[in-house]
C-alpha cells in the first residue's frame, strides 16, 4: 500500500544517518553570514568611514586654505551620521525570535524607512556638496586674496562687459543654479540607483514572503 | 559559544533545525552554513527570550526566520536567496538521505514556496496548528486550510503529475 507523506517522513527519519548534526567549531567567533548582520557591518563601516573621512577633510581643508569647503562638508556628513545612527540602532533591535510575519515586516519596514530617509537626504546632500565645493573654492585663500575674486577679475579683463552680482559673474551664477536644480531633481534618483544594487533583490524577496503570509492570514476573511 | 549552551538549549532541537535547513538548501556545504548560522543566531538571541512561549517555539521561530532571510553563495560566487532557484537545481548526490522515499519527499517540499515549506515541515513534526500559527504569524484555522492544500500539492508532486 502507498505510504502517506506523514509515514514517509516518520519512517525516513527513523534511520540513524538522517539527523546527524554538523560539527560546530568555534561558533561564537564565526562571522555571521546573515543578511541583517551583513547590513549591520556595512552600516557600521560606512558610518565610521564618514566620521573619520569628514573629520580628516576638515583638518586638511584648514591647511589647504579651503576651510569653508571643509566646514560645509563636515556639517553635511555629520547630519548624515546623525540621521543614520538611529537607523543602525533600529536594525540592531530587529528580533529574530518574533513570528515570521512580524520579523519580515519589521525588516522590510526598516529597509523602506532607510531608503526613504536617505533618499530625502540625498535630494539635499548632492546640491549642498556642490555648493560646498564651489563656495569653498571661491573663498580659498592662498595668500593672494580669494581665488574667486581673482578669477572674477581675470574674467573682467577678458570680458569687460560681464555683469556681476555681489562680485560674482551672472553667467556663473546661472550655471551654478542650473547644476543645483539638476542635482535636486536627480539626487534622489542617483541614490535609488545605488540602493537597487544593495537592497533591490532583498526587498523583492521580502515582499514575496510577506505576500504569501498575508494570503494565509486573509483566508478567513475571504 | 558555550558548549553547555549548545548541548542544553540547541542540541535537543537539532532535529528540527536540521530538517528545516535541509528544506532550504541543496548541498552539504550550504546546509552546514545554514545550520551553523541558525545556532549562532539562537545563541545571540538568547537574551531576547521572554518565556511568553516555549523555548522550542522560540528556537523554531529563529531557525525559520534565519532560513528565510539567509543569502547563500552560488557556484559563481554571486549571492542568492536559497529558495530562488531550489526547484530548478538538482541536489548533490552526497547530500541525499539513505531513504529514497524521504529524498523524493524532500525534493517535492523544496518545490513549494518558502512559507509552505515551513508550514509542512512543522506539520510533519506534529506541531499543533496553533503553534505553527504562532511561529508563522497567522491563526490556527488558516494553517489548517493551508496544510490541506499543501498536502494535495505534495501528493501531486510525488505522483509526478506536476513539475
Amino acid at each position: 500500500m502507498e505510504k502517506s507523506i506523514e509515514e514517509i517522513w516518520k519512517d525516513g527519519f527513523l534511520k540513524s544517518d538522517a539527523l546527524i548534526a554538523p560539527k560546530i567549531n568555534k561558533l561564537y567567533s564565526q562571522k555571521s553570514i546573515h543578511i541583517i548582520d551583513k547590513f549591520k557591518r556595512m552600516f557600521r563601516k560606512n558610518l565610521i568611514a564618514i566620521a573619520v573621512g569628514s573629520l580628516s577633510f576638515l583638518i586638511v581643508s584648514y591647511f589647504l586654505h579651503i576651510a569653508v569647503m571643509g566646514v560645509l562638508f563636515f556639517i553635511m556628513m555629520m547630519a548624515l551620521l546623525f540621521i543614520n545612527i538611529p537607523l543602525l540602532r533600529e536594525l540592531e533591535n530587529i528580533d529574530k525570535g518574533q513570528n515570521s510575519y512580524d520579523y519580515l515586516k519589521t525588516f522590510s519596514h526598516w529597509i523602506q524607512k532607510q531608503i526613504a530617509v536617505n533618499k530625502r537626504f540625498a535630494t539635499f546632500m548632492y546640491p549642498i556638496l556642490f555648493v560646498a565645493i564651489v563656495v569653498g573654492a571661491w573663498y580659498s585663500d592662498t595668500g593672494n586674496g580669494y581665488l574667486g575674486e581673482r578669477i572674477a577679475s581675470g574674467i573682467l579683463v577678458v570680458f569687460p562687459d560681464t555683469y556681476l552680482v555681489f562680485g560674482v559673474p551672472l553667467f556663473a551664477i546661472v550655471i551654478g543654479l542650473i547644476i543645483i536644480a539638476l542635482l535636486i531633481i536627480f539626487g534622489g534618483r542617483i541614490y535609488m540607483w545605488d540602493l537597487n544594487v544593495i537592497y533591490g533583490r532583498v526587498l523583492k524577496k521580502l515582499d514575496e514572503l510577506l505576500e504569501d503570509i498575508e494570503k494565509i492570514r486573509s483566508q478567513d476573511t475571504a | 559559544m558555550s558548549t553547555d549552551f549548545y548541548n542544553t538549549y540547541i542540541l535537543p532541537f537539532s532535529g528540527i533545525i536540521i530538517k528545516l535547513c535541509r528544506a532550504y538548501t541543496n548541498s552539504q556545504e550550504d546546509f552546514e552554513d545554514y545550520y551553523q548560522e541558525v545556532c549562532l543566531q539562537i545563541w545571540r538571541s538568547r537574551d531576547n527570550f521572554r518565556e511568553e512561549s516555549e523555548w522550542s517555539t522560540y528556537v523554531y521561530r529563529i531557525s525559520l526566520n534565519v532560513c528565510l532571510t539567509l543569502l547563500k553563495k552560488k557556484k559563481n560566487n554571486v549571492q542568492h536567496y536559497a529558495s530562488d532557484y531550489l526547484p530548478a537545481e538538482e541536489t548533490e548526490d552526497n547530500y541525499a538521505f539513505s531513504d529514497e522515499s524521504l529524498n523524493q519527499l524532500y525534493d517535492a517540499i523544496r518545490q513549494l514556496s518558502e512559507i509552505d515549506r515551513a508550514i509542512i515541515m512543522l506539520y510533519l513534526e506534529e506541531k499543533p496548528h496553533q503553534e505553527i500559527a504562532d511561529i508563522i504569524g497567522t491563526n490556527a484555522n488558516n494553517i489548517g486550510v493551508r496544510v490541506k492544500r499543501i498536502k494535495i500539492r505534495l501528493k501531486k508532486l510525488l505522483d509526478g503529475k506536476i513539475n
